[in-house]
């Protein structure tokens, strides 16, 4: 953890109100792209991950004492997400229940799940890790999921792949059950 | 009648495609009951939503860092100032009542 980010969290946690505004700053600019990252897994949206963001910060400064001791940036992300992000995660289309036949329950485990497989590792660890993976795969498999990463349609992955939309999506739920699989195997050697 | 619900794959393809796109809504109220069910009991659909998360963090993640964090920085700044504002509210209307309860 860099010495910003120390320095930010030790004002944080401090009693004092004026050094608890001062650190909020430096706080944001250490953390900010850290916790962004993590909300847009559940998200997907610029927006909806800024506002989710605003209050998880506004939520922090008001009762940060759930920081205190913290000493890597992995405990810091897991500390944030469990106690501030997914409270707020819970809410972002908690309105949608009604409208929705997800029950409330499954609705959370969709948008603000328990921490699951690799869910810590740093985002560089992360595109290192599904690069080799992707490299394991089956030559259609790997060329199923890299189109689908650069953006393009299930329609455009099936016009590349000469084969039906129906075929690409099952192709991709196999894939990425694989892919799982072999993540599960890495973070247990990890 | 042929059977128009979406299976297994096609709801993980339709809910990865949501996430990529940020548009989650439009998948959540998509579904019918029959798909709110079979996702329900499906771990293998469950296990699979881990990954999709991983995947579009890794392609897309890095979209959402703006490179300048200080119109955010102000946002945050707001925020604050409008819960500080609300509490000092709430703790002299508390004392009001306090004064009422006992004239």
């Amino acid at each position: 953890m860099d010495k910003a980010l120390r320095n930010a969290l030790r004002e944080l946690t401090s009693s004092d109100a004026e050094s608890k505004r001062r650190a909020m700053e430096p706080f944001v600019r250490s953390t900010f792209g850290i916790f962004i990252r993590h909300l847009h897994r559940y998200l997907g949206n610029e927006v909806e991950c800024e506002d989710v963001l605003e209050d998880v910060y506004a939520d922090i400064w008001e009762n940060p004492d759930h920081l205190r001791a913290i000493d890597s940036e992995g405990q810091l992300l897991r500390t944030v997400y469990l106690y501030y992000m997914r409270k707020r995660l819970r809410e972002v289309y908690r309105r949608m229940n009604r409208s929705s036949y997800l029950s409330s329950n499954d609705m959370q485990n969709l948008i603000a799940p328990e921490l699951g497989l690799c869910d810590l590792i740093s985002q560089t660890e992360l595109k290192q890790v599904l690069h080799r993976l992707l490299g394991k795969l089956k030559a259609r498999e790997r060329k199923a999921m890299e189109l689908w990463m650069a953006g393009m349609s299930n329609r455009a992955i099936a016009n590349q792949l000469e084969t039906t939309v129906g075929a690409v999506k099952m192709l991709e739920f196999r894939t990425v059950l694989k892919l799982r699989r072999m993540l599960k195997e890495y973070c247990e050697e990890d | 009648m042929p059977n128009t619900q979406r299976e297994i794959q096609e709801l993980l393809a339709d809910y990865a495609g949501a996430l990529r796109d940020g548009c989650l809504p439009t998948f959540l109220k998509s579904l019918t009951r029959e798909e709110a069910k079979r996702i329900s009991e499906s771990p293998d659909f469950w296990e699979a939503t881990e990954v999709v998360r991983l995947m579009n963090s890794a392609g897309f993640g890095d979209n959402v860092v703006t490179p300048d964090v200080g119109l955010f920085i102000s946002r945050v700044d707001a925020a604050i100032a409008s819960r500080t504002k609300k509490a000092k509210a709430s703790t002299r209307e508390h004392s009001r009542s306090q004064v009422n309860l006992h004239p």
